[in-house]
This record gives structure tokens, sequence and C-alpha cells, in this order.
């Protein structure tokens, strides 16, 4: 038979006491800060799995303001291109108007005198800048890609690209050579060089001129017209593909939150009954360990 | 042969003695109620020596009459077997309690999963170069890359740093342990004195009971400390050899019980200790090997996480082919401690890309975010490291607690055997007090007859 003595129960009872108060520890943590897993040893696969998942989650939130980021820009540059549509359908109406033979030289230098107002109201248009940076510049975000000077094209073709999902990556930019190409000097058949032709061949006046007014310049301004169109479809796709891009990253950080927490949460109802169960059994086992330990024959003996 | 008429009185006296010797056992044992390591005693009683009467028997042969009760000795209540399997447990736990200790300090330093580990500090890296991808020419862009980069360098140096440190901790313990002035040799100084003392009790045909006691305590406090295995010396009884930390037969005892402790019975210092002497010692000495142990792995991972970010990362950074230095920079083989920012790259001349504007090497820093090897491979291993130390640290809590249990186990089994309690010593208190009374009663019986005897024989008359 085991003999129980005084200091084994002194000892199992301060032992006892002391497993429910680790546990009721653990469940207070748990309760005060809301996790089920504070460290790896908690549970060391749900503890990577908490850091890769975070790891996501960060990456998906700073996806997010990329693509906010990159919605402003396409939004400045869908706005600046769909000015420049106007002033170059501006410019067709003048063109049409100056080829009439029957014009006088007086209005139809003040045609081309507007055709220039137009040019030089295209080329501000192409300066737009977003945040301080040239939009229409290429990379060279830095420098205005027009100048009053000249018509040539200060800026570079390079394109400018957004990381809008993990390893995806879409450009945002069109650069002022694709539209407004760069003068005369650069023989593009792009706005400058069309309007300026336009504006030579108007005030040359001869029935040469006009004749091309009337023919290579208009059919060479609806190519024009329809490339801006189409520049500002293209930046119009790219905002689409941004908003979805942008529907589809609040549907993973929903999703990823709710894994992680999943992983990482302390179901609260759960805690909050253990915690309260541990509560009573540690109460419980001081109440008892006081009863055990008080009585011996000492009491009982005269 | 005849009886003398004081045999009553004599037998009386030596039950009077015996319980009184009893009692002062007993006493004994209420005053060492709490006394750690204290076995119980008991008194060995024996009915005395009796006294052949010759003739008179009922087929005219002798006779043999009691003469009370002798105290035979006085033993300690313990079971030896159960010695050995507290002892085994204890260099369990030592074991397993400093390796808790120590790996929990490296779990803390991790401070995973949260918001201020290095896998939050890595995921800001990666997001640091988004933003400068997102504003190629911004000034604050590129000091936050910076920033966010020396952070997270810091941070890996500081966990690397703190590892290293638990490392020299666990070797400090060691050597406070086994030096000259340490408890190793305290404890042997202290058992080779016992053995004397001991020793020479036994010689003179005496139990030091209490002794032993004490000597059994500091074989438990050494045997948490590493392997313990004790042998009886065959020339002098009562003296222990007592083997530490090895194994081997042939291997010199931290004691030897043949020797007195002034003539050389605790071996030479300093100790050197084998590569697996158990215990608390081989708990400390796996944490502190800066080839193999626990700890050392973990700095080899973490220096493997630092390597796989930097090439990762000078990869992307040089992939132009236009640049000449790289981002991160760190010793060979020692990356852990020494990664840092390159100290050519500035945020002046940190690259965003291959122009002014251009944003083409942030772009592509910003895409390794989460990517596995052979791309990046930093988080995944950083992830895996700490599910490792997870895993490792709930294992040695596992193991601790284990050992915790079998060891209460067997103390328990132990005090059940040779604690005192306070009940049995009431109980014995009251029947050795008893006996007293009685003892002393029969010697006034006795006391009446002879005064029957002395007194009133031959008076008739008077």
């Amino acid at each position: 038979m085991t003999r129980i003595t005084d200091g084994m129960m002194v000892r199992t009872i301060l032992r006892d006491l002391g497993s429910l108060e680790a546990r009721l520890r653990t469940s207070q943590e748990r309760a005060a800060t809301g996790k089920d897993i504070t460290r790896p040893s908690d549970d060391p696969f749900r503890a990577g799995r908490a850091l890769a998942l975070r790891s996501e989650l960060e990456g998906i939130r700073q996806q997010q303001t990329n693509v906010g980021e990159a919605t402003s820009w396409s939004d400045t540059t869908d706005g600046a291109i769909g000015r420049l549509g106007e002033t170059a359908l501006r410019a067709r109406e003048l063109i049409v108007r100056g080829a009439t033979d029957t014009m006088s030289p007086t209005a139809r230098e003040a045609v081309a005198a507007e055709l220039d107002q137009l040019i030089a109201a295209a080329k501000q248009e192409a300066n737009t800048a977003y945040d301080g940076r040239s939009v229409f510049a290429g990379t060279a975000t830095a420098v205005r890609p027009y100048r009053d000077a000249d018509d040539d094209y200060h800026g570079d073709d390079g394109v400018i690209a957004r990381e809008i999902g993990p390893g995806v990556a879409i450009g945002i930019n069109a650069t002022g050579r694709q539209l407004l190409g760069g003068g005369v000097a650069a023989g593009d058949d792009r706005l400058l060089h069309v309007l300026r032709d336009a504006a030579a061949h108007l005030r040359a006046g001869d029935p040469a001129a006009l004749s091309a007014l009337r023919t290579s310049d208009l059919s060479r301004m609806d190519n024009v017209v329809d490339g801006l169109s189409q520049a500002r479809a293209a930046v119009g796709a790219a905002t689409n593909r941004l908003e979805i891009a942008g529907q589809r990253l609040a549907l993973a950080e929903e999703t990823a939150t709710k894994l992680l927490s999943d992983v990482e949460d302390a179901d609260m109802a759960r805690t909050l009954i253990d915690l309260t169960t541990q509560r009573t059994a540690y109460e419980a086992a001081l109440r008892a360990g006081a009863q055990i330990v008080q009585p011996s024959l000492l009491d009982f003996l005269r | 042969m005849s009886i003398g008429s004081f045999l009553g009185i004599e037998t009386a006296r030596r039950g009077l003695v015996a319980q009184q010797r009893a009692l002062d056992t007993t006493g004994h044992n209420i005053a060492n109620v709490s006394t750690p390591g204290y076995s119980r005693q008991g008194v060995a009683l024996a009915a005395g020596r009796p006294l052949s009467i010759a003739g008179g028997g009922p087929q005219g042969g002798g006779m043999q009459i009691g003469t009370g009760v002798d105290v035979v000795n006085y033993q300690r209540v313990r079971d030896t077997f159960l010695d050995l399997q507290f002892r085994a447990q204890a260099m369990r736990l030592g074991d397993a309690s400093a390796r808790t200790r120590s790996l929990d300090q490296v779990e803390l330093a991790l401070a995973e999963p949260g918001d201020d580990g290095i896998g939050a500090q890595l995921g800001r890296f990666w997001s640091g170069w988004s933003d400068l991808a997102n504003a190629p020419e911004a000034g604050a862009a590129r000091q936050s890359v910076l920033d966010r980069a020396g952070t997270l360098a810091a941070s890996i140096n500081a966990l690397d740093a703190h590892l290293s440190g638990v490392q020299a901790g666990a070797r400090t313990e060691l050597d406070v342990l086994v030096a000259d002035t340490g408890d190793v040799r305290a404890y042997a100084t202290e058992l080779a004195g016992l053995n004397d003392s001991i020793a020479a009790a036994a010689a003179r045909g005496a139990q030091a009971n209490d002794l032993m006691d004490r000597r059994d305590t500091v074989l438990d406090k050494l045997s948490a400390l590493a392997q313990v295995r004790v042998e009886d010396v065959p020339g002098r009884p009562g003296a222990l050899t007592v083997f530490f930390a090895d194994v081997d037969p042939a291997a010199t005892p931290l004691v030897d019980g043949a020797t007195p402790a002034d003539a050389g019975a605790v071996r030479a210092w300093p100790l050197t200790l084998p590569a697996s002497p158990g215990g608390q010692l081989g708990g400390l000495a796996a944490l502190a090997d800066t080839s193999s142990g626990p700890v050392a792995q973990y700095r080899a991972e973490l220096a493997a996480v630092a390597q796989t970010l930097m090439t990762a990362v000078n990869r992307a950074y040089t992939a132009d082919g236009t640049v000449a230095g790289n981002f991160f920079s760190a010793a060979a083989g020692n990356e852990a401690a020494t990664l840092a920012v390159d100290p050519a790259v500035t945020a002046g001349n940190l690259r965003a890309g291959t122009g002014a504007g251009s944003n083409t090497t942030a772009l592509r820093m910003a895409q390794l975010r989460g990517r596995p090897a052979p791309e990046n491979g930093a988080d995944d291993a950083y992830a895996a490291l700490v599910t490792r130390i997870g895993s490792e640290v709930r294992a040695a809590r596992r193991e601790e607690v284990h050992a915790q249990v079998l060891s209460d186990a067997v103390e328990d089994r132990r005090q059940s055997t040779s604690s005192v309690s306070l009940d049995e010593e009431m109980t014995d208190m009251i029947r050795f007090q008893r006996g007293y009374q009685a003892s002393a009663r029969v010697m006034s019986t006795m006391d009446d007859l002879l005064d029957t005897l002395i007194n009133r024989t031959g008076r008739v008359g008077l």
C-alpha cells in the first residue's frame, strides 16, 4: 500500500496548482491577445503557414496601393489623350474650312494662326504631369516632352510598368512620340507634323498647296485622329485591366485575411469557456488543498 | 541456576530505555518532517538475550526466561533502487530543462508570428521596392528602400547575435559549473568528506543515517548535472566511489571511495567532459556546440537565408548589366552576422531602373517577393527556419514535461517510502509513551514485590 505523507500531500497540491496555473495562463494569453498561436512552438506548422499568409497579405496590400497609383496615372493619361483628340478634331475642321478656294488670304492666315494655337495647346496637353512627373515623356519623367521653341520630342520611349499581381506587371504609359510625334523634322505624319504642314499649305495659298490640303493633309489628319482614338482605347483597356486587378486583389485580400484569421486567431467563445472552466478548477483545487492540508491527527489528540 | 530477584527491575529498566530511545527517534523524525532528502528513521527493537534455567522444565530439561528488550539498530527507511531510478530521471530532466530554457530564448528572439519579426520586415522590404517602382524619381521612396533594407539586415544580424549569445551563455554556464570553484567540485569535495565520516562511523559499527541522507541528496543534485554511477568500496565499508559524466568503467572516478578526503579522493581538476555527459551539462554542451548543436544549426540556416536573400537581390539589382556594385554585401561564410546594405549604395545612387524615371530594377526586385528558389527562396527558407525552431522548442518542452512527470512519479514513490508522516509519528508517539508508562508500572510493581519481601517478610505477628 502506498504511504501518503504530509510532504507528499503538499507536493502534490503544489504541482497540481502549478499545472492549473500554467493552463490558466495560456488561456488568459489567448483571450488577451485574441491569438491562438503567439509563438512558433504553439503550433509550428500553423506558425509557418501564418508567416506565408502574412507575407502574401503584405504583397496584396502593396499591389492594391500600386493599382490605385496606376489607376490615377491612367486617368490622367486618359483625360489628356481625350483632350488631344478634341484638339485634333477641331484642327481637322479648320483644315476642311481653310481648304476652300474661295477663302481670302487674310481669312486663311487667321485659320493658320488658329492651327498654330492648337499646336501650342496640344504640346501643352502633352506636357501633362501627374504628381510632378510628365506622363507622356516615357521614363524621362523629369523633363517636359515638348518645348515652345521646337516641335522635337524630348522624352524617351521607355515603358512605365506597375506591379499589379505576383509576377504581373502592365505598362501604363503612352509616349508623346506616339501621340504628337516630333514635328516636321521627324517626318512621322503625326499630329504636329500634319498640323505644321497644313498651316504652311494654308499660308502658301497657291492651288497646289490647297489641293494638298484637301487631299493628303486631310487624310493624314484622319489617320492622326484614328491614332489618337486607338491610343485612348489602349489606355482604356489598361484602366479596365487595373480595375479587374483591383477587384481580384480585394477578393484575394479578403480570402487571405480570413485564412490568416483561421490559422492565427483564437476561437473566442471556446477560449472564454476554457478560461472560466479552468478558473473554476483552479479555485476548487485551492479550496480542496486548503482543506486537505489543515487537519492532522494532532487536532484530535489531547 | 536461579534467577536474581532484581531481574524484573532490570527488564523494566531496559523497557523504559528502549521506549525512550524510540520516542527520541520519533522526535527526530517529527523535527525533520520538512527537511529535504531526510529519510524517516526507525528503532529496530529485539527481545533481549534470554536467561537459561537449567532443570525444572516440563521434561526436566532447561528453560529460557526473557530479559526484556534491546535496541538493535537505528534504521533509515529508504529504497536505494528508487534512488537509482530517480537519478536517471533527474539526469534527463536536467538535460531537457537546460535545452528548453535556452531554446525558449531563441524562440522569443524570433518574435514570430508578429509584426516585428524578420518575416514582416522581409515583406516591408519588398514593399519598399514596389513603392519605389511607383515613384522611381522620388527621393523619399529611395530613402525608404534603404531604411527598410538596413532594418532587415540589422534584424538578421541581431538574431544571429542573439543565437550566438545563447551559445556563449550555455558555454559560460557550463564552464562555471565545472570550474575549480564550480558546483561539481564543491559537490565532489562534500562527497569525499561525507565518505570519510560515514566510513569512520561504519568502522565503529554504527550506521550514520543522517550523513547518508546528506550524501544521497548531494548525489541527487550531481545526477541532475550529468550521468552519475556509484560503487561500493570493498575495503572500506560505508564509503562510495562516484563516477561522473562517464560510463566508461575504467574512467577515473570523481570521488574515490577508497581514499580519505585529505589524501586526494577528489580527482584532479580541471575536469574534461566527454562528448555527451548527459544531464544539464550535456544539454548545455549541445547548446554551446558551435559546429553541430541545435543553435549552431539555426545559425547555419539563418546564414543560408541571408545568403539566399543577398544573392537574389544582387542578381536582380545588377540584371541590367549597367550597375557596377551590389546592393547587399556580407562576409562570405558569416552572412547572417555581416549582412548589410553595401556601403557604396546611397539614397542618391540607388538604382530604380535604367534611367531617371525608369523603374525596371525596382519592379524586378518587388516581384521577388515570396518567390521560391532559384529566383529568391529567402522568404521560404526563413519560414522553414521558424517552423523548425518551433518544432524543436515544442519537442524540447514536451521532453521536459515528460521527464518532469516521470521524475515526479519516482519522487512520489521515494517519498512514499522515506518521508515522515506526522500521523504515523503521532501514533508511534502514543505507542511508545504507553510502552514507557507500562514499563514504569512494571517497575513499581516489582518495587512493591520487593517491598513485600524486604519490609514485611518475617514480621508475622508484629
